[in-house]
């Protein structure tokens, strides 16, 4: 049997239509979860922040004269870049060498590693000690 | 001494060679020549071509040589092919290596991946017609997808016998993509949309990097079970990547294991090639369907990516439709050569990426899908 004949019998139409459908689906689920993830990342990631953000506007609509709003202390980014990192830090065991912690950075592809490892100084999460190596503060 | 010479010369290869045989080395020789030379796929030629030429070396049958043969070496490393176990491998390799930060940064292009294997399913509907059984016909389609690893294992699953012809097809036409691809993709698209310049892609995070692995395979296995052993495999390997504390694990998934197990399977896909096996009616048709599925997928890809644009803001290139077809990363390279021939400053390759390896995922659900309806 052969032709148009052959798919019918063999019910080639209905596997044809039901196995697209169904890649369809799997794709376009995937893709709706993973367009809605970073927004749901940004809300947990900055949930203590929008948390103050509240509490600031309850306290300010309880007392009006209070205006001062508290910000967060670190962005989000930062944040996420600092628990990567002392995962890291966890790994090479503290003290730690900066260029070693750099090196493992750049080799696990963990963003702008120089200009997180700057940022995480400056914020004095990474402190030197006196014998050229570098603690992370807990 | 002189029936002992005899005897000698009529079990050597250049007594039992044939015509068959002959051809079959010329075409190993011809897949050496194309990614030594010509730089096609060399990772998979190159030992595909040399176990073609292996495998058709004339051997006494009974002397446990043959790939074909119970106890030869060969055939216990075929076993790693026939029994689907070095697929799941080559995914995780693939898994270790691959950043999905463009997929994750415009997750609609996935549709692209999806509407390419639409030539999965017409191709075979098309191996139906010619009177190929179900079986068959699913592992023939799955060529379509441009998967090497997920046609074999499917075929290992559905049809162990076709293996060779549909290895040998599935990846002679992966090398093949520059080749194939861009007559259809300029035939399909007007110059205007060719031009066309992408959005730019916002920046992914890390922690989104690392949640896309166990989302990627609750949500597709979840759906399509069949799809386990290629997925996970897929997902476990890029998880590793991203973790950053399984980085030594990562390393091993895409370098030796990965390394590893391409060798045995492109040297005993090419073993099992052998002349009599290999050259048949059945093989012709194959290829030909092969081809057919190719061009299907690659047309499904670029028209669904034209129909995209009638509802999206901001128009997406047609030609990134093309890399839905997988063959990681060859046709989104494809697609940065058609692209830059109208336009040099247009950089696509990033944005093809998105389909192409959604496309890696969306075949391996149709091989999912078919084997499950198969069962």
């Amino acid at each position: 049997m052969l032709g148009i004949q052959a798919i019918s019998a063999q019910n080639g139409w209905q596997y044809a239509f039901l196995g697209v459908c169904i890649v369809f689906s799997g794709l376009i689920l995937l893709s709706f979860v993973l367009a809605q993830l970073h927004k749901i990342l940004n809300l947990w990631e900055n949930r203590s922040s929008i948390g103050q953000q509240l509490r600031e506007r309850w306290k300010k609509e309880a007392a009006p004269e209070e205006s001062e709003t508290l910000q967060p202390k670190f962005s989000s980014d930062l944040m996420e870049s600092k628990q990567h990192f002392r995962m890291l830090v966890e790994r090479i065991g503290d003290p730690f060498a900066l260029p070693k912690l750099l090196r493992l950075a750049t080799k696990s592809g963990l963003h702008r590693p120089y200009a997180t490892i700057n940022e995480l100084l400056q914020a004095g999460i990474i402190l030197p000690d006196e014998d050229g190596y570098y603690t992370w503060k807990q | 001494m002189e029936s002992l010479l005899l005897d000698f010369f009529h079990n050597t290869g250049y007594y039992m060679a044939d015509y068959r045989n002959v051809i079959m080395m010329i075409v190993g020789s011809t897949f050496i020549y194309l990614g030594i030379a010509k730089h096609y796929e060399p990772l998979l030629l190159v030992p595909i071509g040399f176990g073609i030429l292996m495998g058709n070396v004339p051997v006494f049958k009974g002397l446990g040589l043959s790939i074909y043969e119970d106890n030869s070496v060969l055939h216990y490393l075929y076993m790693g092919v026939k029994s689907g176990v070095y697929p799941p491998l080559i995914f995780m390799g693939i898994g270790a290596m691959t950043d999905f930060s463009t997929m994750l940064a415009r997750p609609v292009l996935m549709l692209l991946g999806a509407a390419a294997q639409v030539g999965v399913f017409i191709t075979f509907l098309g191996a139906l017609a010619l009177g190929f059984p179900l079986n068959e016909a699913a592992s023939i389609g799955i060529i379509g997808g441009a998967d090497g690893p997920t046609a074999i294992f499917l075929t290992a699953k559905l049809a162990p016998d076709l293996i060779g012809p549909i290895a040998v097809a599935a990846y002679s036409y992966m090398a093949l993509v520059p080749v194939i691809q861009p007559p259809i993709m300029r035939l399909l698209t007007t110059k205007k949309e060719r031009l066309i310049r992408m959005e730019e892609l916002r920046e992914v995070s890390k922690t989104e990097k690392m949640i896309f692995p166990i989302v990627g395979l609750l949500l597709c296995c979840m759906l399509a079970g069949a799809a386990l052993p290629l997925l996970g495999m897929l997902f476990a390997g890029n998880l590793f990547k991203e973790a950053v504390v399984t980085e030594r694990l990562a390393e091993a998934a895409r370098r030796p294991i990965l390394d590893a197990v391409t060798i045995l399977l492109g040297i005993t896909v090419g073993a099992s090639t052998q002349a009599d096996y290999f050259l048949t009616p059945q093989s012709v048709g194959i290829f030909v369907l092969g081809a057919c599925s190719f061009g299907v997928a690659t047309a499904s890809g670029l028209l669904f990516a034209k129909v995209m644009n009638l509802f999206l803001k901001h128009k997406i290139n047609p030609l990134i439709g093309a890399a839905g077809v997988s063959a990681v990363p060859d046709s989104a390279r494809v697609v940065q050569t058609v692209g830059q021939e109208e336009d040099p400053t247009n950089f696509l390759l990033m944005h093809a990426m998105a389909p192409n390896i959604s496309g890696v995922i969306g075949s391996a659900i149709a091989a999912g899908v078919l084997w499950s309806f198969m069962m």
